[in-house]
């Protein structure tokens, strides 16, 4: 009798589970296995995917079956295509630089348009809209609380950013440094950036937590449909 | 061709960003970053050749370790042809993302724990200055704060000290970072658009 598919799948996550799991004893062929077959799996499946969903139902299939105007628009892309697959062959990857050309452009423009409307004014907003009085009376909470804490917000925000600032002067000595307030503003914004990075590593710790008890919880699982 | 390159960039850019702003560009801008996603696609698929003839040419070469490039190569193929073949929607793809896939990420996230704890450690014992230990108390902290008793959240520190360090302290510092990495991300976007920066090989 054959095994069913989700035993023989089980079977390899259980298999691929404990795996991964003796690098706790340190790097071992075993860990370094799985790592090369992931990496496989994950490429190929992720190849597959590009194919079933961008290339076949936005280039192929529309170049076959669709309308004129359709095909028209699509040989621009079909062209660019053709170049990126030269990239391939070192002797002829330079005709790749025009559809790598057209990805930086449009790269940059999302990168650019993201900056802005993503992060910049929504952070900037936010920084502003911590001092709105009026939405603190309106949730009953007291306003020196509101000014004290929005006080801290912008000094971490403002110090943060100073942390950043790399712009140096030279020295009659030939050394380069910074001004002395961006030096002091930069120390303080030292002490928000650990406080942050300690805040993502205690998120990051408790996610990684929550995993290592679901795959141990799988192994139990696994092993108790056997007993 | 540098002229070519450089003029294909920063009108493809201006055009698309053009589109953020004005509805008389958003069918132009919708048509180009269509035409990106299929180049885009295209170059994962490049990329994905490159990945196998790398591997291909350490086993070729005999060198150290050529024996997990075999692993990667077989697994890697059988992977794709079968995805082809099959789609990616089909049972039998969706047990290998189930089967390996997803096992191997959620393990290696498990395993995270021991390193992180290992990390934190060394970092201790390597560099004990402000900002490390700033860094580990914040953290002891909020773990320590966000741990669940049976009677609730952790006195004081559950209740007062980690929502506070959350919502503030660490606000303050974030907005630092993100606005920080924003305006980099933007200067980065702005120098390919005038032509300053040319990644794409137009030196």
């Amino acid at each position: 009798m054959m095994p069913s598919p989700d035993l023989i799948f089980g079977l390899a996550s259980f298999v691929f589970t404990l795996m991964i799991f003796s690098y706790v004893i340190g790097d071992n062929p075993l860990f370094r296995i799985a790592i090369y077959i992931f990496t496989g799996v994950t490429a190929g499946y992720i190849a597959a995917v590009v194919w079933w969903q961008v290339l076949l139902p936005r280039l192929i299939i529309p170049l076959i079956s669709g309308p004129l105007e359709q095909k028209l628009l699509l040989v621009v892309p079909f062209i660019g295509a053709l170049l990126i697959l030269f990239k391939i062959s070192p002797r002829l990857a330079g005709a790749g630089r025009l559809a790598m050309a057209f990805l930086v452009g449009a790269g940059a423009a999302v990168t650019i348009a993201g900056a802005l409307g993503g992060t910049l004014i929504p952070q900037v907003m936010g920084t502003i809209t911590v001092f709105d009085l009026d939405a603190a009376s309106a949730r009953n909470i007291n306003i020196l609380e509101v000014i004290g804490n929005g006080s801290i917000i912008l000094a971490g925000t403002i110090f943060s950013l100073a942390y950043f600032h790399f712009g140096a002067r030279p020295r009659p000595d030939g050394s380069m440094h910074r001004l002395g307030i961006i030096e002091i503003f930069s120390w303080i914004g030292r002490i928000f950036i650990g406080i942050t990075l300690g805040v993502v590593f205690a998120g990051v710790y408790a996610a990684a937590l929550t995993a290592l008890i679901e795959r141990m919880s799988s192994l139990i699982d696994f092993i108790g449909k056997f007993l | 061709m540098r002229v070519i390159t450089a003029i294909i960039a920063i009108a493809v850019g201006i055009i698309i960003l053009a589109g953020y702003f004005s509805p008389a560009f958003v069918d132009l801008q919708t048509l180009l970053l269509n035409w990106a996603l299929i180049l885009v696609g295209m170059a994962a698929l490049v990329g994905v050749f490159n990945l196998i003839m790398v591997h291909a040419d350490k086993i070729s070469r005999r060198e150290k370790g050529s024996i997990y490039s075999a692993f990667l190569i077989i697994f890697l193929v059988a992977t794709l042809l079968f995805g082809m073949i099959l789609g990616p929607g089909h049972s039998a793809m969706r047990l290998v993302l189930d089967g390996i896939i997803v096992p191997v990420e959620a393990a290696l996230m498990g395993v995270l724990t021991v390193s992180l704890l290992y990390a934190a450690i060394r970092l201790l014992r390597r560099r004990a200055d402000v900002m490390s230990i700033v860094f580990l108390v914040t953290a002891a902290l909020i773990i320590f704060g966000s741990a669940t008793l049976p009677f609730g959240d952790v006195p004081f520190i559950g209740t007062l000290i980690r929502p506070w360090i959350t919502q503030v302290l660490a606000l303050g510092g974030a907005r630092g970072i993100l606005i920080g990495v924003a305006l980099g991300s933007l200067t980065t976007g702005l120098r390919v658009l005038f032509g300053a920066d040319r990644p794409y090989g137009g030196q």
